[in-house]
């Protein structure tokens, strides 16, 4: 029984969920409507049922942008944690005020807007005067281009997405650092463990849950992609993806459907499939994340 | 794991708990350590010292004289700055991100208040919903959200960009994990004492939960002035332009602009958080370590 004590509850939670059910639930309804609709915004919507899902599995760039994820992804996402986990044991190593200095600077790229990361990287990657070719050219390489050579397009974003990525997950696990008891290293070294095997033995198995969750969501994020490979290569909804289209995403090319296509309909499609795609991953992580747990 | 034998090699007063030195003397460990160190911190920060280095060299200069390794000419970078305060409409997106991350804030407290303190019917379900959409993938709302923001005539409008975002489960789920830790006797007390339930919310729960609220807001504002994708395609309208989307303009491949003067609109896209950051350090750093530790 919905008694008259509760309607104060209900008119505080009122304005959110209000929102919430506007912007949040009705667009997800509205958007699995339009999937099924040949739209453009202007004209007539036209029933077409399961075409637009059709459509895009069988098209070019559809197979383009998902290679291009999945290369970038099994990439990214082991690297980045690997390199946020290194950064951590690192500062987790120093003591008081270094350790403090070390975190700080680790973590200025993820103070920086994605946005701006890619654009100052763009010019770091730039032929002939940007810094990285600067630094080449001093040892006697010649001037590689970067962001227009299909062989190493991919690398520069994976860079920039380290750069950018890594001190947000180094403090993540650096928090899950501190909650390991110091006893339990202690009790290592008295058995004689290196260095190498407290680090497998005992900080690895305790950090579980915490590298759990940033492997899930590193995932989640990396999926997504959009920001920086859209500003690397120059995008704007007339041309996108940079050369040979071998920096195509699929949110990339999902928004290049909807606002430089017009095609509303294929868009909503495509955000349904890439959902799809994402809860099958995690669903997998998950499933795996808790056999590990079990032993 | 161990082996008893080794155990004499171990001096047993090596370092304090917790820590990955075994000898406090200088090692090949801790020379290594501090080398890798000093080289990451030249990574993760390089990137931004050579824009700012950029900004502050004459224009023109050829980095075979001057490689832009330190600021060369302070004249020079704030001629710049202030030729592109004077020519460009940087000030008016300088205003509209601010806004939009300002009002991005509010939201949200109201029914962090009620789903962390009290039980009424309906209360599980409406948690449960708001939880889920934390799994949802922004891909599949975005389209749809523009659509709906189009009916509803707030393109090209600070509504536009901002009321959509209000419904952010991310900011409720946090709010509502340090809510649960309030004091509830206080609470009964104050309500024993006459207090509305709007007024225990005002000046017991909004007071008590004032660090949350500022590392939320914190953590707001730095996400919504790097919002990207967002503004891109919900303001088009170079009145309302976004600083993400200036930066957006003076890096298009046709805006033949100089290397110069894209790294000074970069620079005063990235002061904002990074004076943020540098004031409210520790704050930043630990509202993400918590959202990790505790997702």
């Amino acid at each position: 029984m919905i008694g008259r004590k509760h309607i104060p509850h209900y008119a505080m939670v009122l304005p959110f969920m209000a929102l919430f059910a506007t912007f949040f639930l009705y667009p997800i309804a509205s958007g699995l409507y339009y999937s099924f609709f040949d739209w453009n915004a202007s004209s007539r919507a036209r029933f077409v049922g399961f075409d637009n899902y059709q459509h895009i599995v069988a098209s070019r760039d559809f197979h383009d942008a998902m290679i291009n994820l999945a290369a970038y992804v099994s990439i990214t996402v082991p690297l980045g944690i690997t390199v946020a986990f290194g950064l951590a044991l690192l500062v987790d190593s120093f003591k008081g005020v270094w350790a403090h200095f070390f975190r700080t600077i680790f973590f200025v790229p993820v103070v920086l807007p994605a946005f701006l990361a890619a654009t100052i990287w763009r010019w770091i990657y730039a032929p002939n005067f940007g810094l990285l070719n600067m630094i080449l050219g001093w040892m006697g390489v010649p001037s590689v281009s970067f962001l227009n050579n299909t062989g190493t397009m991919l690398y520069a974003l994976i860079a920039v997405d380290v750069w950018v990525s890594a001190g947000f997950n180094m403090v993540i696990i650096l928090a899950g650092l501190k909650n390991i008891p110091g006893h339990y290293y202690e009790a290592a070294r008295l058995d004689g463990a290196t260095k190498l095997q407290q680090v497998i033995y005992i900080t690895i198995p305790m950090l579980y849950p915490v590298l759990f969750f940033v492997v899930t969501y590193g995932f989640i994020s990396a999926l997504q992609v959009f920001d920086i490979p859209w500003l690397l290569t120059g995008s704007s909804f007339a041309a996108y993806g940079g050369r040979q289209r071998a920096l195509l995403f699929p949110v990339m090319d999902m928004m290049g459907r909807g606002f430089g296509g017009l095609h509303f309909g294929q868009a909503s499609a495509y955000g349904f499939i890439l959902t799809m795609v994402i809860v099958l991953i995690t669903a997998g992580l998950f499933a795996f994340g808790r056999g590990r747990f079990a032993q | 794991m161990s082996d008893a034998s080794v155990i004499t090699n171990v001096e047993p007063t090596a370092a304090p708990s917790g820590s990955f030195v075994r000898r406090p003397a200088l090692s090949v460990w801790t020379i290594l350590k501090w080398a890798i160190a000093l080289w990451a911190v030249v990574v993760a920060v390089f990137p931004i010292w050579w824009m700012i280095n950029v900004v502050f060299a004459q224009s023109g200069e050829p980095v075979s004289i001057n490689p832009r390794l330190y600021p060369t000419s302070l004249a020079a970078g704030f001629e710049k700055i202030r030729m592109i305060l004077a020519e460009t409409d940087y000030l008016r997106a300088y205003y509209v991100s601010l806004a939009y991350s300002l009002l991005t804030i509010a939201g949200g407290s109201m029914a962090a208040f009620e789903f962390a303190l009290f039980e009424f019917p309906g209360k599980r379900l409406m948690f449960a919903v708001v939880m889920v959409s934390l799994m949802v993938p922004t891909a599949v709302t975005i389209v749809p959200t523009y659509l709906l923001t189009a009916k509803l005539g707030w393109l090209n409008t600070m509504q536009g960009l901002v009321v959509p975002g209000l419904a952010s489960a991310f900011g409720l789920f946090m709010l509502i994990q340090f809510m649960r830790t309030l004091p509830r006797e206080m609470l009964e007390a104050a309500r024993l004492d006459g207090a509305t339930h709007f007024q225990l919310y005002l000046y017991f729960a909004l007071p008590l939960s004032r660090n949350a609220l500022v590392t939320l807001a914190i953590l707001t504002f730095m996400r919504t002035w790097g919002n990207f994708a967002w503004p891109l395609i919900v303001a088009p309208n170079p009145e309302i332009y976004t600083v993400g989307q200036v930066v957006g303009l003076f890096n298009a491949p046709l805006s033949h602009q100089t290397v110069d003067v894209v790294m000074t609109a970069n620079l005063l896209a990235a002061l904002p958080p990074l004076i943020f950051f540098l004031i409210f350090q520790r704050k930043i750093v630990e509202g993400i370590a918590m959202s990790g530790s505790k997702g």
